[in-house]
């Protein structure tokens, strides 16, 4: 894992934004810096951590809470691993920071991402970072809860709510 | 049958702007081929040997006589004027061009119809009986089950980008139409102590090239946990499952990896997480599911065995159609209709724009104006009166549908094989056709009785060859095209895997290789004994000598597709060529 090359254009909440990390693909984990978990001791405050998406979560997720970013790394773009595990951070362990994904990421994956509790994603340009703000905004809506949306439409309306 | 709302229709008609987008985007350079197959897969487009080829999702092989008109419409605008009716009860068109596949989509949207998730690394159409809702054996009907499912399924945040595709099916009468034993995950609803419906859960099967029979994880689970116990299994799967080797993707292959108590216990785990998550299913959401599936207005007619029965005996040709083709219904004075597209020369499965518009007009004149697919590669009316019989058979046998093959020999269930497929090692459909030339007189397959024969061109297996009575494998040695032949498969209740007789042989041998099959059967067979029965009761080695005898077609050495080669250990191998080898519980 190599530094960030600085083509990669950051998405986050829908907007793109300037990033203010620098993930590493080694320790000391330091502030400003998203650093590997196994570098993640006694991390100081201000310091990101990133995992593969194939890690477990039960193991993850108590050391992690704190952090100001999660890095999700997604080694190939059909790799839906990190999806279970971003949406068990969230929605299990409650984790609040930011959870982003970097990798292979295809913009119209995004979505599949956002929906699972994914707010920043890695893209390779700016034509790819637009697109993936259009994917994550396209559908209307649902059948299943999400992160986003935790109730299915049926759980919306009168008969059943 | 399930009728779109407002959220149904906008989602699908969303659904068809994507792909739209995507599909743009891919013809301006802007989305890679491997990144643009991906999102296509999902979308039903395959790129075949020769075209392109749609899979048009059948949700549980209903359709209404509209969807089957505009079935019709699309294989006349965007094939050469043929469907094909698939092993999951779906249809497939060939020749789309890649630029108009959004528009078909559009056309499909307009008639509450898809492609989504068709084909690709997700959760695919759900299958039942295609007897669901009017078989007379039917406990439980499975339809309201499978729409719920089929929303939980669509677009899954979690589960889209699974290690490999994920079938589930299942089966709410008495006899197992759905081949649930066979799926990744196999229902079976019946009725509780307290006459709520229970579901059980089997979990692991799989034909492809480990056949594998599913394992039961899970019994009389209530209504209300169907789909967090689903959603239990697919994150253990989505988590789990390989992805180093697609060959060992499937969730079979990780049920067998972790031991089935291991997986159970995973499972388990999970769930107790989410039973009680927003996922549980609320009874008025069955409720409104349900009620889509009420009966349609049935008259209140006697049954009319009488009439039919001098009809009957007035024409034998009739009578073997009422005996194979046309099934008990639910409610009196009705039947259920199978109509066989298996006409000799005809590729199993393939229907034309012509018999789509036929059928759909007999589906509204003679019942309900719904259709059913069957994975049997067969076209169902659900509700015929049963004094319009004897009008349907004539205008069946006018359209080339009226073959009263059901169940028999030459109600072939064949894959598209060499002919269409890129992935096939072989050809099927010549030899589908060779085996009918030589059996399609009716009394000689009256006198067999019921036997499934299944073939497919590649160890893939969408022919379903392990759990026919005598499946066909086609494979390639060095560039030439042989046949293995197993016999004794199963694929409902009591499901078995096939066992290979030994050598495979060259295409023209095939119809001798069964006729030496049927020889054994027919000289060795019990008073009233099927084929099955035989071959469990007398094992496969009589066959074996019959067909390898010294007289018996010219063999060739055993071989094993090539495919099956690439990258895999050399003690990995004997499996795939051994299907016997199963996982059976109990």
């Amino acid at each position: 894992m190599r530094g960030r090359p600085r083509r990669f254009v950051l998405v986050k909440d829908c907007a793109i934004i300037a990033d203010e990390w620098t993930l590493v693909g080694e320790g000391p984990a330091r502030p400003g810096l998203i650093a590997p978990l196994d570098a993640w001791f006694d991390a100081p405050d201000g310091a990101g951590v990133w995992v593969d998406g194939s890690a477990e979560v039960e193991e993850v997720a108590p050391r992690v809470l704190g952090a100001p970013v999660v890095a999700v790394h997604f080694p190939a773009f059909a790799d839906g691993r990190g999806l279970s595990f971003g949406r068990l951070l969230r929605e299990r362990y409650g984790y609040g920071g930011e959870l982003r994904a970097f990798g292979e990421i295809v913009p119209d994956l995004t979505e599949y991402m956002h929906r699972c509790g994914f707010d920043a994603f890695v893209l390779a340009d700016r034509r790819q970072a637009e697109v993936a703000i259009a994917c994550i905004q396209r559908m209307s809506d649902h059948y299943q809860g999400s992160f986003r949306q935790p109730r299915p439409p049926y759980l919306r309306t009168a008969v059943c709510a | 049958m399930y009728a779109y709302n407002a959220i149904d229709q906008r989602f699908v008609d969303e659904r068809v702007e994507q792909y739209r987008d995507q599909t743009n985007r891919f013809l301006a350079g802007e989305l890679a081929e491997d990144q643009f197959q991906q999102l296509r897969l999902r979308n039903g487009l395959y790129v075949q040997r020769l075209a392109p080829m749609l899979r048009i999702a059948v949700p549980y092989g209903t359709l209404t006589a509209i969807q089957l008109r505009a079935l019709a419409a699309i294989a006349r605008d965007y094939d050469k004027g043929y469907g094909h009716l698939s092993t999951r009860q779906n249809m497939q068109i060939n020749w789309p061009q890649l630029e108009a596949v959004p528009d078909i989509l559009a056309r499909l949207a307009d008639v509450q119809m898809h492609c989504i998730q068709t084909s690709g690394s997700c959760i695919r159409n759900v299958t039942t009986d295609q007897f669901a809702g009017v078989a007379a054996d039917e406990i439980v009907d499975a339809r309201p089950y499978c729409e719920i499912i089929r929303q939980w399924s669509t677009y899954h945040p979690e589960f889209d980008w699974l290690p490999r595709k994920f079938k589930i099916a299942l089966n709410g009468a008495a006899n197992d139409r759905a081949a649930i034993h066979v799926h990744d995950i196999g229902i079976r609803i019946r009725l509780g102590d307290d006459a709520r419906p229970r579901f059980d859960f089997l979990v692991g099967g799989g034909l492809g090239r480990t056949p594998v029979i599913g394992q039961p994880i899970r019994e009389g689970l209530a209504e209300r946990h169907l789909l967090t116990y689903l959603e239990a299994i697919l994150r253990v799967y989505n988590r789990y499952g390989r992805r180093d080797n697609k060959y060992k993707a499937r969730i079979k292959i990780l049920v067998r990896a972790m031991t089935p108590e291991r997986f159970r216990e995973r499972v388990d785990a999970e769930w107790h997480r989410l039973r009680d998550s927003p996922a549980a299913l609320p009874k008025a959401e069955i409720a409104r599911i349900r009620a889509h599936f009420a009966p349609p207005a049935y008259e209140d007619i006697a049954d009319q065995s009488a009439y039919l029965a001098a009809e009957r005996l007035r024409d034998p040709a009739f009578n073997a159609w009422m005996r194979h083709n046309v099934a008990p219904h639910k409610q009196s004075g009705y039947a259920v209709v199978t109509l066989s597209t298996k006409a000799t020369g005809v590729p199993p499965g393939d229907v034309t724009d012509e018999q789509m518009d036929a059928v759909a007009c007999w589906s509204e004149r003679f019942g309900s104006g719904e259709v059913r697919i069957s994975h049997e590669q067969n076209l169902v009316l659900p509700d015929v009166r049963q004094r319009d019989l004897r009008r349907l058979f004539e205008l069946a046998s006018s359209a080339c549908l009226g073959q009263a093959n059901v169940g028999l020999l030459t109600d072939i269930v064949c894959c598209p094989g060499g002919d269409f497929c890129a992935l096939a090692n072989a050809k099927s459909i010549p030899i589908a056709e060779a085996i009918q030339r030589r059996f399609d007189a009716y009394d000689y397959q009256h006198d067999l009785g019921p036997i499934d024969l299944n073939i497919s061109g590649c160890m893939n297996a969408c022919g379903h060859h392990h759990v026919g009575h005598i499946g066909i494998l086609g494979v390639d040695k060095r560039g030439e095209e042989f046949y293995q032949v197993s016999i004794g498969g199963n694929q409902s209740d009591d499901a078995s895997l096939g066992r290979i007789l030994g050598p495979s042989f060259k295409a023209a041998d095939v119809p001798d290789v069964i006729e030496r099959i049927l020889d054994v059967y027919t000289g060795e067979r019990l008073d009233g004994e099927v084929f099955l029965h035989t071959v469990r009761r007398i094992g496969v080695e009589p066959f074996k000598a019959r067909v390898y005898a010294e007289d018996a077609p010219r063999r060739v050495p055993v071989i094993r597709p090539k495919s099956v080669e690439i990258g895999r250990p050399a003690a990995d191998r004997s499996d795939d060529a051994r299907p016997a080898k199963t996982v059976r519980a109990g």
